[in-house]
């Protein structure tokens, strides 16, 4: 099954077209000024359109809010998974299994389907466009990060270390804090990098449960996308994708097959 | 005391071991209580409640919901749309990753890394992104026609607002999850069981059907499974690319809730689409638990 050096640089140069080429053309457009048919390239070029941006607070004001909607949901739910998965790894309690294996079946369920069926009950409370209500609604995407990446960071820490700290006399705590949370760190660090981001571009709850009231960056996207002026979508993707693809570069290590199938496939 | 956490990594200390599991496990139970209680809150309960509202019709049990679900042509057609673009994008997305894993497989050197990261670039992208970037580099005018008629090419007709929009878009997020899974599923195949089927004159062909795609069966179900949920319960995808009809589930129920304000018929659709989602997680989980008891 050896295949030419030829026939590797076809799917090469076939898998650089069907890869980065959607995402070229867009980059291409948040840099051009002028761009008509049928030209192959921009024909005049500036940053015309980040400066226009910038100064309009309809734009503004969905960043802002989606970086409060996000910092906030992600921090809260680091704050209330990362013990529990610390528990999960490292404590026995009964129905231990049960409860972690919750947590995977919890994504076989389709999410727009269970938004309707949160959205209709807050249709009712009167919280459908309260920025609390998305905030709670949106830590169930982080859920999964939170608990499955720091459960197994915490289970892969050898628990010789700390046993020989425990029988030198250290406490619980003065363990956890100089041992085992050092270890854990950059999972930690990873599993809050992921949540973050699939906060910032949920779609679904943002419209389901905050439109028309709370308008996030990704909805601003979804209307600006529509008009007539290409690149205002073009230099917003590029605005806030680049910080974000950089960031989940830096945690792809944890990134692997079986954290993918629980969290980005169903 | 029988082995305490040895197996499972759970750690006593010597001072608490004497009452350490009664501790230990209200501890431990107090810690998940949080998540697992927002599980609940906001998952469990909302279906629960919603399935069993689609069955009441004044407080009397009645099916009828399921009846008119059923019964109306142009929601079948959207239940048979999202069906069919799940099954289709997913085969189509196994298939290509199928053919990079092998090439990865089979292949060292430079070429071979690139290919290994383009296949994973989708990662880091984001739904909403890719979606507006297929709009721009397929839709008119886009710069994927643009560069057509550079060659000569000008009878390009437009994947957007018809189904191969979305279906384009959904085979594009889906090549890295096969690719890991398959490429750790190859890893596994040795290198002599190939060769001696090559020594025994097996062509290529013969080696795939054979030796390959036999030890691959259950990473193929389990990656078919995951995608084909992805995609049926999708919404910004079909939102962006997708013809104005027939719509995929996940559209149909935003446009049922927000624009046609009828609670009730959304929650049916949604329902279905639970139900139909829970089928197939149910044979992933199975086919999952099963791969690990064979490992142990």
């Amino acid at each position: 099954m050896k295949r030419t050096p030829f026939g590797g640089l076809i799917l090469l140069v076939s898998m650089g077209l069907a890869m980065l080429g959607p995402i070229v053309t867009v980059i291409l457009w948040a840099f051009a000024v002028k761009w008509r048919y049928p030209h192959l390239l921009p024909t005049e070029w500036g940053l015309k359109y980040w400066f226009a941006m910038f100064g309009r607070e309809t734009v503004i004001t969905p960043i802002l809010t989606s970086l409060a909607l996000t910092s906030i949901a992600t921090t809260t739910a680091a704050l209330i998974c990362w013990p529990a998965a610390y528990a999960f790894a490292r404590l026995k309690f009964p129905g231990r299994q049960l409860l972690l294996f919750s947590f995977i079946a919890a994504q076989a369920v389709p999410k727009f389907a269970l938004f309707v069926s949160i959205a209709v009950i807050f249709l009712k409370l009167g919280l459908v466009g309260n920025f609390w209500g998305v905030v709670v609604v949106q830590m169930l995407s982080a859920v999964l990060f939170m608990i499955w990446i720091p459960t197994a960071a915490f289970r892969g820490i050898p628990p010789a270390l700390e046993e020989a700290a425990f029988d030198l006399g250290a406490s619980r705590l003065r363990v956890f804090v100089l041992i085992t949370l050092p270890q854990a760190m950059p999972a930690l660090a990873a599993s809050y990098v992921l949540a973050f981001v699939s906060i910032l571009f949920e779609v679904d709850s943002a419209l389901l449960i905050g439109a028309p009231t709370i308008t996030t960056m990704p909805l601003l996207l979804m209307t600006l996308s529509a008009q007539i002026i290409v690149q205002e979508a073009a230099v917003l993707c590029v605005l806030i994708w680049v910080p974000c693809a950089v960031l989940l570069l830096l945690s792809r290590r944890f990134m692997t097959a079986r954290g993918i199938a629980q969290g980005f496939g169903a | 005391m029988p082995d305490l956490g040895t197996t499972s990594g759970g750690i006593a200390p010597r001072h608490t071991q004497r009452t350490g599991l009664g501790l230990q496990a209200l501890a431990g139970l107090a810690l998940v209580a949080l998540p697992v209680g927002l599980l609940v809150t906001l998952i469990l309960w909302p279906t629960v409640r919603m399935v069993t509202a689609t069955f009441l019709i004044d407080g009397n049990l009645s099916s009828d919901r399921y009846f008119a679900f059923f019964n109306d042509t142009y929601t079948r057609a959207n239940l048979r749309y999202t069906l069919e673009m799940g099954l289709v994008s997913a085969v189509v997305a196994l298939a290509i990753s199928f053919g990079i894993a092998l090439y990865l497989r089979f292949s060292a050197g430079r070429i071979a890394t690139l290919i290994h990261g383009l296949s994973l670039f989708p990662l880091f992208v984001p739904s909403i992104i890719i979606s507006y970037a297929l709009v721009r580099f397929l839709g008119p005018n886009g710069l994927f026609q643009l560069m057509l008629e550079q060659v000569g090419f000008t009878h390009y007709r437009t994947p957007y607002l018809t189904p191969v929009g979305p279906f384009l878009a959904f085979v594009w997020e889906n090549i890295p999850l096969p690719v890991l899974v398959l490429s750790a599923g190859l890893s596994q195949v040795s290198d002599h069981a190939v060769e001696a089927a090559r020594d025994l004159g097996a062509k290529a062909p013969r080696i795939l059907f054979e030796i390959l795609l036999p030890q691959m069966r259950r990473s193929l179900l389990i990656a078919f499974a995951l995608i084909f949920m992805g995609i049926i319960g999708a919404f910004t995808v079909p939102y962006m690319l997708g013809p104005p009809a027939p719509e995929m589930m996940s559209v149909f129920m935003q446009r049922t809730l927000g624009n046609l304000h009828d609670p009730e018929s959304a929650q049916v659709q949604a329902v279905v689409l639970m139900v139909i989602s829970s089928i197939v997680g149910g044979f992933y989980i199975a086919t999952m638990v099963k791969s690990s008891e064979a490992v142990r």
